[in-house]
C-alpha cells in the first residue's frame, strides 16, 4: 500500500518516542519478574506480601499497555485489521479449552499467528492486547498480559529464524517457548490466585503438592508439563494454517518475505 | 439510571479491588464482595455479571479447593485425613484467602465491562492520546465475535451438506476440525485484507490527532468521586503497609 500523498510524513522523533516506550515496557515486565522472583517467601504459607503482589501487578499491566501503545502505531494497516480476527481467536478457543477437562490453554493461536505473519513486536503487543480484551470477560488473565506479549515475542523471533521454513522445527520451537512461558507465568499464578484457574490444571499442581512440593514447586512443575505440550500443538497448528493460506496473502507481509518465514517465499 | 462516566465507573471497581488485595484477609474479603454483590443486584446488572463471575470463579474455586483443601502440606491442624489427603484449617483459610480476594477482583471489574459502552471508553480513551490504532482493535473485536461465531456456524452446515462426517476416535475428530478450521481461517485473513484496502482509503493509518464526535457526559460531582476515591486509595495503601511492613 502506497503512503498518502496528502498527508505530512511521521517524524523521526515521533518513531524514535514508539521505540523508547516498547524497550521502557519490556524493561518493566522484566523488572518486575526478577523482583518477583528475588522476593519469593521461603514459606508459601504466609504467601508474598499483599503489597509485593500489588506491585508484581502494577508492574506487569504497566509493562503490557507500554508496550501496547508503543508499538500498536507502528504497524501497517494490513496487520492491524488482522488483530481483531486474532483476538477473537485466543479469546473464543482459550475459554472453550479453559472449560474443558484437558490442562492445555490452546489460547495463544491469534497470538502466534500474527507472530509469524507480522514479526516479534507486532507478536508481543497481539498477546498483551489479548489479555487486556479478554479480562473484560474474564479478568483472571488480566496478570497474564505481560506473558502473553512474551508469548508473541518469543514467538515472532522463532519465526524470524526459520521456525516455520520445516514441519518439523515448529512444534520443537513451540516446545522451547512453552518452557520460557511455563517458568514466566508459574509465579504469577501461584503469587496471586495461589492455584490454577482450571480443573484439570488444578489437578496436576494437586499430584506435586501431595508429594512434598512447595506451592511454587508444584505450580511451576505444572506449567512445565503444561505450557511446552501447549506451545508445540499451537505452533503446529499455526504451522499448517500459514501453509494452507494462499501465498497471495502471505507474501502480502514484508516480515514474511524479507525473513524467508515460510519455505519458498523468498522475498524479491 | 443516569449513564455514568467511563472514569468514574473504573475508578468505582480499581478502589474496592485493589483495597481488598492489600488486606488479604479472608473475612474482609468476604464483607466486601456481599457488599459488591448487594451493589451489582441493586442497580440491575446482576442477570448479566453473576452469571459470568460464576462461570469465571467456579473452575478457580474448585481448583483452589482441591489444590489447598486436601494437600496442604505445610497445613499443621488436622481435621481430617486419609492416606495422601489432609484437611487443614490452614489450608482452608488460605484457600479463602485467595478464592475471595480474587472473587472481588472478578465481580468488580465485570460489573465495570458490562456497564461501560465500549464507544464511550474509546472517546475517552482518545482523549487521553490513547492510539487510535487500540480502539479499533477493541471495538472490532467486540463486534466481530458473533460474525465468526455465525461464519463458523455456516462453514460447519457447508461441510455437512457435502458429506462431512465427524469420524469415530481421534484421527476422524482432527479431520473434522481441520476441515472446519482452516476455510474459517483462510476466509477471515482474506477478509481482514480487503477491509485494509478500505481502511487505508479513508485515511486510517495516516498520522496525527484524531477527533471524537461522541460527547460523553461528566459531572463535576464524578470529577470529585473520582480523585477523592483515588487519594482515599493512595492514602490507605500507604497507612496500611506503613503500619503492616
Amino acid at each position: 500500500m502506497s503512503s498518502s500523498l496528502t498527508l505530512p510524513a511521521p517524524g523521526k522523533a515521533a518513531g524514535r518516542n514508539r521505540r523508547l516506550l516498547e524497550i521502557l515496557g519490556g524493561v518493566a515486565i522484566a523488572g518486575t519478574y526478577l523482583y518477583l522472583v528475588l522476593n519469593q517467601p521461603a514459606d508459601i504459607v504466609n504467601g508474598l506480601s499483599s503489597g509485593a503482589t500489588l506491585l508484581a501487578l502494577a508492574g506487569f499491566l504497566l509493562g503490557a499497555v507500554l508496550l501496547i501503545v508503543g508499538v500498536l502505531p507502528t504497524l501497517p494497516t494490513s496487520t492491524l485489521v488482522l488483530l481483531p480476527v486474532a483476538l477473537v481467536l485466543n479469546i473464543v478457543l482459550g475459554q472453550f479449552v479453559g472449560s474443558t477437562l484437558v490442562p492445555f490453554y490452546l489460547d495463544a493461536i491469534g497470538t502466534v499467528l500474527i507472530a509469524a505473519l507480522a514479526g516479534p513486536a507486532a507478536g508481543a503487543a497481539t498477546g498483551a492486547l489479548s489479555s487486556i480484551v479478554w479480562s473484560l470477560f474474564n479478568p483472571t488473565v488480566l496478570p497474564f498480559a505481560a506473558g502473553a506479549a512474551l508469548i508473541g515475542f518469543l514467538a515472532g523471533v522463532a519465526a524470524r529464524y526459520g521456525a516455520f521454513r520445516r514441519f518439523y522445527f515448529a512444534p520443537v520451537a513451540g516446545f522451547l517457548t512453552g518452557i520460557v512461558a511455563g517458568v514466566f507465568s508459574a509465579p504469577i499464578a501461584a503469587f496471586v490466585y495461589g492455584g490454577t484457574s482450571g480443573l484439570a490444571t488444578g489437578a496436576v499442581v494437586s499430584a506435586f503438592r501431595a508429594m512434598g512440593d512447595s506451592l511454587l514447586g508444584a505450580i511451576t512443575k505444572q506449567a512445565l508439563i503444561s505450557d511446552p505440550m501447549d506451545k508445540a500443538i499451537v505452533f503446529t497448528i499455526v504451522a499448517v494454517l500459514l501453509y494452507a493460506l494462499p501465498r497471495r496473502t502471505t507474501l502480502r507481509f514484508p516480515f514474511i518475505s524479507r525473513f524467508r518465514v515460510l519455505a519458498g517465499t523468498r522475498g524479491a | 439510571m443516569a449513564r455514568l462516566h467511563p472514569l468514574t465507573l473504573l475508578t468505582a471497581a480499581v478502589v474496592p479491588a485493589v483495597a481488598t488485595l492489600a488486606i488479604d484477609r479472608w473475612p474482609v474479603s468476604a464483607v466486601v464482595l456481599a457488599v459488591l454483590v448487594g451493589l451489582v443486584a441493586a442497580s440491575g446488572l446482576g442477570r448479566t455479571v453473576l452469571p459470568a463471575a460464576a462461570v469465571v470463579l467456579a473452575p478457580l474455586m474448585l481448583s483452589l479447593l482441591l489444590t489447598h483443601g486436601f494437600f496442604f502440606v505445610e497445613g499443621q491442624t488436622v481435621l481430617w485425613s486419609a492416606g495422601p489427603l489432609h484437611v487443614t484449617t490452614e489450608g482452608l483459610s488460605f484457600a479463602a484467602d485467595m478464592g475471595l480476594r480474587t472473587a472481588v477482583f472478578v465481580v468488580a471489574f465485570l460489573a465495570f465491562s458490562f456497564s461501560v459502552q465500549p464507544a464511550d471508553l474509546l472517546s475517552v480513551l482518545t482523549g487521553l492520546r490513547v492510539p487510535p490504532q487500540f480502539g479499533f482493535v477493541l471495538c472490532s473485536t467486540l463486534t466481530l465475535a458473533p460474525a465468526i461465531t455465525a461464519r463458523a456456524r455456516r462453514i460447519s452446515q457447508a461441510q455437512q451438506a457435502r458429506g462431512l462426517v465427524v469420524g469415530l476416535g481421534l484421527p476422524g475428530r482432527v479431520r473434522a476440525v481441520q476441515q472446519q478450521a482452516v476455510p474459517l481461517v483462510l476466509a477471515l485473513l482474506h477478509e481482514a485484507g480487503s477491509r485494509a484496502e478500505f481502511l487505508e482509503a479513508r485515511g486510517f493509518g495516516a498520522p496525527g490527532p484524531r477527533s471524537s464526535y461522541r460527547l460523553v457526559p461528566d459531572s463535576p460531582g464524578q470529577r470529585v468521586f473520582r480523585w477523592t476515591a483515588l487519594l482515599l486509595l493512595v492514602l490507605f495503601l500507604v497507612l496500611w503497609f506503613g503500619a503492616v511492613g
